[in-house]
């Protein structure tokens, strides 16, 4: 009887240290994953804070090299910008445009530099017209100008 | 019955005291980065509010036109990152000061001839602009 009393405990102790390690390492698991998420989400909207960047053509007058309409990128955020087709969406006139029209000269922009966005001279006509950039984190600028 | 308690309150307390540890070392790290770039951004905000140029005026000097601006604003301008277009198109310039002060002039020098009549645009590493016809 003595004995049996001896292993009950030790069967309720062994439960309950199995239960609270189970239950213990969920719990960390799970704040784990939330922080991580937290932290993932800090750093995007670090990066929306930091990145911000201008057309700053003349919009009277695109100048066009071949079959590319040159439009220039100013980077007037707090970080370099990567610049290629896969960080940057075109849209001309809301329409969007094709990755294989358009291409950067550079593959990234410094603080306060310059870089060329050319696009093919099919996707855009005579007239008045609307350029939007979209560029990571989808921080974006628009431009009004004629050809 | 009591001793289990005891020993499963413990280990469910070191892994309180670890998941608190997880979420202050992420989060005041996170929290401080957010913060630096919103200063960040806030400075570069006041700076654009205070930087203003004006062209004054433009002269063919063979083999360069000469470009006078007045820093009307209240920054300081680093003059190498600025942008110069004629009639649209980015030009190599060349300038008189590195560091264009408030109340100051500079003077920008680029290799190609502006006409009477063409428009020339600066624009302040900031993003400030201002357009003057030749």
């Amino acid at each position: 009887m003595g004995f049996s009393l001896t292993s009950t405990q030790v069967i309720f102790f062994i439960a309950s240290v199995i239960v609270a390690g189970t239950v213990s390492g969920v719990f960390i698991a799970v704040t784990y994953d939330v922080t991580s998420s937290f932290s993932d989400r800090g750093e995007r909207v670090q990066d929306q804070l930091d990145i911000e960047f201008k057309i700053i053509n003349d919009p009277d007058s695109i100048p066009s090299s071949g079959r590319n309409y040159l439009f220039y990128l100013k980077n007037i955020g707090g970080v370099a910008i990567p610049t290629t087709n896969a960080t940057f969406t075109v849209f001309v006139d809301g329409e969007l445009i094709i990755v294989a029209n358009y291409s950067f000269v550079d593959t990234s922009i410094q603080t306060e530099e310059v870089t060329t966005l050319n696009i093919d001279t099919d996707d855009i006509s005579s007239g008045d017209h609307t350029l939007r950039i979209v560029g990571p984190q989808a921080i974006d600028d628009e431009f009004t100008f004629t050809i | 019955m009591g001793f289990s308690l005891i020993a499963a309150s413990a280990i469910i307390g070191v892994a309180v005291l670890i998941s608190l540890e997880i979420i202050v070392g992420t989060t005041v790290p996170t929290i401080t980065d957010i913060h630096d770039s919103y200063d960040d951004m806030r400075v570069r905000a006041v700076e654009q509010l205070q930087t203003d140029v004006t062209i004054t005026s433009s002269v063919w000097n063979n083999p360069n036109t000469i470009l006078s601006v007045d820093n009307t604003g209240s920054t300081t301008i680093n003059t190498s990152k600025c942008s110069i277009l004629l009639n649209g198109v980015i030009q190599t310039f060349t300038s008189t000061v590195s560091y264009f002060h408030p109340e100051e002039t500079a003077q920008f020098s680029f290799p190609t001839h502006a006409n009477p009549g063409d428009i020339i645009k600066i624009i302040t590493p900031n993003g400030i602009e201002d357009y003057y016809e030749a």
